[in-house]
């Protein structure tokens, strides 16, 4: 099939590297100036085959020399549509790379081409010929590409013309991307990276949950499955919703018995104070609960002071970390902030009551309006007394949780009783327990017994609770 | 596939010359080099006459502050494949490529991961690969770099300094990393130590494969700061060189 190129097009060719003694010509790259784009357009505008250059040809290009390039590829078929456009686009670098003799770095605007001198005296002088390989592999590999044409730009003015229509098409893109969420596909992606420092951490990655390392997205997880599904990331199929508030599947619970050996067999993605996700050995922040206030304190690697509690970032990581599921901490990813079902089925970000400064300014845009001045940092409240006084000041809307607890005990201020799962103790080393641990102390409703604290300063380094014999 | 060479050894002994002198050595011949230079402690670039201005540290921060700008669904990979080519000096023969700064304190399994896919196809592009590696071969054990054909350690006269080399072993006997060769090369011999320093190392097991006699030449361009790589071929450490290159097939 590839006789009528003269080149050689194959997979094998896709790792090859040009270098600078081996090269005929440089295209785009970061001393110069190109991109790449696919759009979708009727059957009528495109005519199938055909190849337009407007600028210097390879022929036309002295050795050594370098030149802007842009390419366009018109797409049209019954099933092609606009949502195609980048996922066409993408396999531009890989069938490039198919071509002996040409090298294709990045992908959009950044686009970096070389051409190696044995490519141009085996014959590669136009860019025609490139052009038409890339358009036969589009359609062999693309069935619903029913017809293609391509534009190639090497004139520096007419490709700054048309770069900045390129990147109103790549942000309009992105826009979507955005926009795409959890209930809109029937995959999430695992990780099991550090798996080493955290056995059983169970790293569940979805479009509104980003890794607690935060360095892989659900693209990221969907790409490196493709390319290897027994690697590091992997697939785990959503199943069925059992709630979609907080985040609960069967799919992710099946997958979370299997990777934490049995430990674990609920998460609930976007839950805080009911099986949270596990946390692994390398978060960006931890969530803590503040049973004074009744809300969550936020608290990042970066920050050297300590917490409200009293706690410094380390010392929680500490307790959290290692993959365990720990209700009353929480470690995350920063980008987990920016989604929409942040801790949404505990109140989201109505019941965040603190974070540090540098932490809130990297995330301030993302907050709803109308919370922004109501959380306080380490200059607003440095400890429990300061933090309650300031969230009653600006009438944070955790004061509504308030409400019960005042009713019960008006005369005192208390800590809120162990009765209930989401009001437990902040002792770390409780929080270490399973969560299925917790419901034993609501005592089933049999009376039981109330425990209010006054003024307590506890510490407590271990409690051992035994059956008595 | 590329030959993987690994020069170590404690500051101050001269693996850096030595390393500049073994890519000498190869790109007169018709071999195409990728030179790591895997030690912040000492500058290669320096030493081969090259300037460099990013580092594989620096595109690691990079990928670390930019992500949550980038678009969402860019391939990582393909990114940092692209700086990677970008901070690669491309030298008559050699390409260099500095591993720079240690990582800060966030998370880098996912970047390292990338990395290793990337480095392995990279080196394919090669004849061989060799890097100047600090002594702790902290980026052998992030498996950046996966097997090594030889792993050089290069040591003073001293006893101390081949004592250095036996622990060098034990440790490589704790990495993941294959390492098939480890030689050692003795560096600044004089013919009061030379007997000396093969009795020792017989003593200690290790593969003596040279000894570079002090040389008059590279004691003057280290004061001046010069490049190494240039070294006529009279000098005597280039000639040694010569003969350890053979020794290594090279």
């Amino acid at each position: 099939m590839a006789d009528e190129f003269p080149f050689e097009i194959s997979p094998m060719f896709e790792g090859e590297r040009i270098r600078k003694d081996g090269m005929y010509a440089e295209l785009a790259g970061p001393k110069s100036k190109g991109f790449e784009l696919v759009r979708a357009a009727d059957m009528d505008d495109v005519e199938d085959g055909r190849f337009t250059l407007i600028g210097p040809d390879l022929s036309d290009m002295e050795e050594g020399s370098r030149y802007p390039l842009a390419m366009v590829y018109k797409i049209a078929g019954e099933l092609v549509e606009a949502d195609l456009e980048s996922i066409v686009e993408r396999r531009n670098h890989e069938f490039q790379n198919y071509i002996q003799g040409f090298m294709h770095l990045n992908q959009r605007d950044d686009v970096w081409m070389r051409v190696s001198k044995d490519a141009i005296a085996k014959g590669m002088t136009s860019f025609e010929s490139v052009a038409k390989a890339i358009m036969m592999l589009f359609k062999n590999e693309l069935p619903f590409i029913e017809k293609v044409e391509a534009i190639y730009i090497t004139d520096m003015d007419e490709v700054e013309k048309e770069i900045e229509n390129a990147r109103a098409v790549y942000k309009a893109r992105d826009e979507r991307t955005r926009d795409l969420h959890d209930e809109d596909v029937d995959t999430f992606y695992g990780c099991t990276l550090c798996a080493s420092f955290a056995p059983t951490n169970v790293c569940v990655v979805t479009p509104d949950r980003v890794s607690l390392c935060g360095a892989i997205n659900w693209f990221d997880g969907r790409a490196a499955a493709k390319v290897d599904p027994e690697g590091p990331q992997f697939a785990i199929p959503k199943g069925d919703v059992i709630d979609a508030e907080s985040g609960e599947y069967t799919g992710v619970n099946e997958a979370a018995k299997r990777l934490s050996s049995g430990e674990y067999d609920r998460i609930k993605l976007h839950s805080f104070l009911e099986y949270p996700h596990t946390s692994c050995g390398c978060f960006e922040v931890v969530g803590f609960y503040i049973p004074e206030v009744d809300g969550i304190g936020w608290v990042d690697r970066d920050f050297a002071g300590t917490a409200p509690n009293g706690l410094q970032f380390s010392t929680m990581a500490g307790q959290t970390g290692g993959g365990k599921q720990v209700v009353g901490f929480l470690g995350i990813g920063v980008n987990y902030f920016r989604s929409p079902k942040f801790i949404q089925s505990d109140g989201g970000w109505e019941r965040v009551v603190w974070m540090p400064k540098m932490l809130k300014d990297k995330v301030f845009d993302s907050m709803p309006e109308d919370i922004r001045d109501k959380i306080p940092t380490e200059e607003e409240a440095a400890d429990i007394d300061s933090l309650r006084t300031f969230l009653k000041e600006k009438n944070h809307p955790i004061l509504e949780r308030w409400v019960e607890e005042e009713e019960e005990a008006p005369e005192e201020e208390e800590a809120p009783q162990a009765t209930a799962p989401q009001t437990g103790f902040a002792a770390p080393q409780m929080m270490q327990m399973p969560s299925n641990f917790m419901p034993m102390m609501g005592g089933g409703g049999s009376g039981g017994v109330k425990i209010i604290l006054k003024n307590a300063k506890v510490s407590i380094d271990k409690v051992i609770i035994k059956k008595q014999d | 596939m590329a030959k993987i060479i690994a020069v170590t050894g404690k500051g101050g002994t001269g693996k850096t010359a030595i390393t500049s002198l073994l890519i000498r050595h190869l790109t007169k011949g018709d071999k195409i080099v990728l030179a790591v230079d895997a030690d912040p402690d000492t500058n290669l670039p320096e030493t081969l006459g090259c300037e460099t201005n990013k580092t594989i540290g620096d595109i690691k921060e990079f990928m670390h502050d930019e992500r949550d700008n980038l678009p969402p669904d860019v391939s990582k990979e393909s990114l940092l494949e692209g700086k990677l080519y970008e901070i690669l000096e491309e030298m008559p023969g050699y390409d260099l490529l500095v591993m720079g700064r240690p990582e800060g304190s966030g998370c880098y399994c996912y970047v390292n991961n990338l990395l290793r896919s990337i480095m392995n196809k990279l080196v394919t592009n090669y004849d061989v690969l060799i890097i100047d590696a600090e002594a702790g071969l902290e980026h052998f054990s992030r498996k950046i770099f996966r097997n090594v054909d030889d792993l050089v350690v290069v040591t003073d006269g001293s006893r101390r300094g081949l004592r250095t080399a036996e622990r060098i072993r034990e440790l490589v006997g704790e990495l993941d990393t294959d390492v098939s060769n480890i030689y050692v090369i003795a560096n600044k011999v004089t013919d009061a130590n030379r007997e000396r320093i093969a009795g020792t190392a017989d003593e200690l097991g290790l593969e003596l494969i040279g000894m570079i006699p002090v040389d008059e030449m590279i004691v003057e361009r280290d004061l001046a700061g010069e490049p190494l790589f240039d070294l006529p071929d009279d000098s005597v450490a280039v000639q040694e060189i010569e003969k350890i290159a053979q020794k290594l097939g090279l």
